[in-house]
């Protein structure tokens, strides 16, 4: 079964990289011409630990908008994704923006990456969306283990759980909880034309299958394999989410309606391999 | 016990930075405890009896995650022990255990229970506000710091509160905590519907607290009062782990549970290990949403 839904997220992903490529919301040529596309949680969080020369591996790196933003910030970086698409793709862009020297794209899902992929970096990174594309985190926090030296860095920033929990129909004078923070069994089935990016876009294969995991589902499988905590953040904020419930603010992030300051919509941590 | 029981009142001086709870707030929940310790010494929820008759107080989920850390002569500070079964549960286990609480009445009860199950050879309890928790204890280090259900709902400032545990806890030693789930402080019941929804904010003003009337009580559900009022603060989970963090403590571990050690609402069930579920409407227990949580944090051995 398994299978099954990797194939059907396989496809689904694989179809959406070419409308993502050509959305607003990854805005590719702004990257192009210079723009990061990290947000400032990212770059306040984790730039001040890249340097020029710094190993990053960028695990579920989607077409690599992010991971080559990391490259122009110094870093030497290698981006994983399980999607064909997205690492052609993301190729594609660090030859037209001169990074292909300082950027190595591998197509592999996360949990099989340490069979393709040698080595060990000073930052391993993954961003926004990706913790619902695993059924289990525990090989997730092996192979995140597995490729950070020691001294190294993990860092995860993430839409926050408790927003994964909303139903589509909360109002600012009623949230309610339509889905579940703790995920028993089967992943949610989802049946949804269109992106995030792009609501309208014209897809065919939209059938997704998606695993919510609470804090501790997150953290505890990294504290059991001696990371070291530094901290965790929580923002009643985000971007790139298409709730109804969520409405677009003045500095262009994305709050709950009615709840601007007292919702959490993300959350970052950092950890570290000690030596 | 007795240097704890020597350097106690009398040397408390203002602790650095003041006060951060309120007179008002103070007094209230003084007063408010004062009646739910009175309530509680013949409360259902707390069994009392069974205690005396060798219960364990402490839930399953204690019994498992801080029960291998307690020896024969293992040291433990419970704080915010209010009156001391669960404190005397971890005596019960072989430790030697101070309790601290800010309710005299707690105190006195916690005291006179120690007595009567001739555990008061290996257990202290100590009347004093968290804050002023240092007056008491001296620089008396700890092996075990211990925290449970519904405790820092009354405390405004977490780095304070943390500091306090690490400066408590000896070299090497752990801290762990069971508590109410921060998401879960924002349900609210859904009228007739033994449903809930998101009814509280989960960020918070840190410095204001939340003022609520008490006409009920979590241990006894007969109990009714008409003139009690709460001031708590609620936090949020990054609020709480890093300022454990921030003392110098390591997380160990961070668990979550979709079930409580008490009933919030009428119309929970409870199981046969006494927690308590919200039910889901089908006949079964919801295990979709975090009730409670665990942490257990260590400081460096170095």
């Amino acid at each position: 079964m398994l299978d099954d839904y990797l194939k059907a997220n396989l496809a689904n992903w694989d179809e959406r990289v070419g409308v993502h490529v050509e959305s607003d919301l990854y805005d590719v040529e702004g990257f192009k011409s210079g723009r990061s596309s990290l947000t400032r949680v990212e770059q306040d969080e984790l730039g001040p630990l890249v340097h020029v020369g710094t190993s990053l591996l960028h695990l579920q790196c989607h077409f690599g908008l992010d991971t080559l933003s990391w490259a122009r910030a110094g870093a030497v970086v290698t981006g994983a994704d399980f999607s064909g698409e997205a690492i052609a793709q993301a190729r594609a862009l660090a030859d037209e923006v001169g990074l292909s020297a300082r950027a190595t794209f591998v197509q592999s899902d996360v949990t099989s990456l340490a069979n393709v992929l040698g080595g060990r970096f000073d930052v391993v990174f993954t961003s926004w969306g990706v913790l619902i594309w695993l059924q289990d985190l525990e090989p997730w926090a092996d192979v995140v283990t597995h490729f950070l030296k020691p001294g190294g860095t993990f860092y995860l920033a993430e839409f926050h759980p408790n927003v994964m929990t909303l139903a589509e129909d909360s109002t600012p004078d009623r949230l309610r909880v339509g889905y579940p923070y703790f995920q028993h069994g089967e992943p949610l089935r989802f049946d949804e034309p269109g992106t995030y990016a792009d609501p309208g876009a014209r897809t065919r294969n939209n059938v997704t299958y998606e695993w919510v995991h609470g804090f501790a589902e997150t953290i505890d499988p990294l504290l059991r394999r001696g990371l070291r905590l530094d901290f965790l953040h929580e923002f009643p904020f985000t971007h790139g989410l298409s709730f109804p419930f969520l409405e677009k603010c003045d500095d262009g992030l994305l709050r709950v309606k009615g709840h601007h300051d007292d919702f959490p919509l993300s959350f970052s941590l950092k950890m570290t391999k000690e030596t | 016990m007795n240097d704890v029981e020597a350097a106690g009142p009398g040397r408390s001086a203002a602790p650095a930075g003041g006060d951060p709870i309120p007179a008002e707030a103070r007094a209230a929940n003084r007063k408010l405890w004062a009646e739910w310790t009175r309530v509680h010494a013949a409360s259902p929820g707390y069994d009392v009896e069974g205690f005396k008759a060798g219960r364990r107080s402490l839930t399953p989920i204690e019994l498992e995650e801080l029960g291998p850390l307690l020896h024969p002569g293992t040291s433990l500070l419970h704080l915010q022990c209010h009156f001391g079964l669960d404190t005397l549960c971890c005596a019960r286990l072989g430790a030697d255990v101070v309790g601290l609480d800010f309710s005299p009445e707690a105190i006195a009860l916690a005291r006179a229970l120690a007595d009567e199950v001739g555990l008061s050879a290996r257990a202290a309890f100590v009347e004093s506000d968290l804050y002023e928790a240092d007056s008491h204890l001296g620089d008396k280090l700890f092996d075990v710091v211990f925290v449970n259900w519904g405790a820092i709902e009354w405390l405004p400032d977490l780095d304070r509160w943390a500091a306090i545990v690490a400066r408590h806890l000896r070299p090497g030693g752990t801290f762990y905590m069971a508590e109410i789930h921060p998401y879960a402080q924002g349900f609210d019941e859904l009228p007739g519907e033994k449903d809930v929804h998101i009814a509280f904010p989960y960020f918070h003003d840190a410095l204001r607290p939340e003022v609520e009337p008490v006409d009920r009580d979590y241990a006894d559900r007969e109990a009714r009062f008409d003139d009690l009022v709460a001031y708590g603060w609620n936090h949020d989970l990054a609020e709480i782990v890093n300022s454990l963090i921030g003392a110098g403590l390591r997380i160990e571990h961070l668990h979550e549970f979709p079930f409580s050690p008490c009933p919030w609402w009428d119309w929970m069930e409870e199981d046969e290990e006494r927690w308590w579920w919200l039910p889901d409407g089908k006949g079964s227990r919801r295990r979709d949403l975090p009730i409670t949580y665990s942490i257990r944090a260590g400081r460096p051995a170095t």
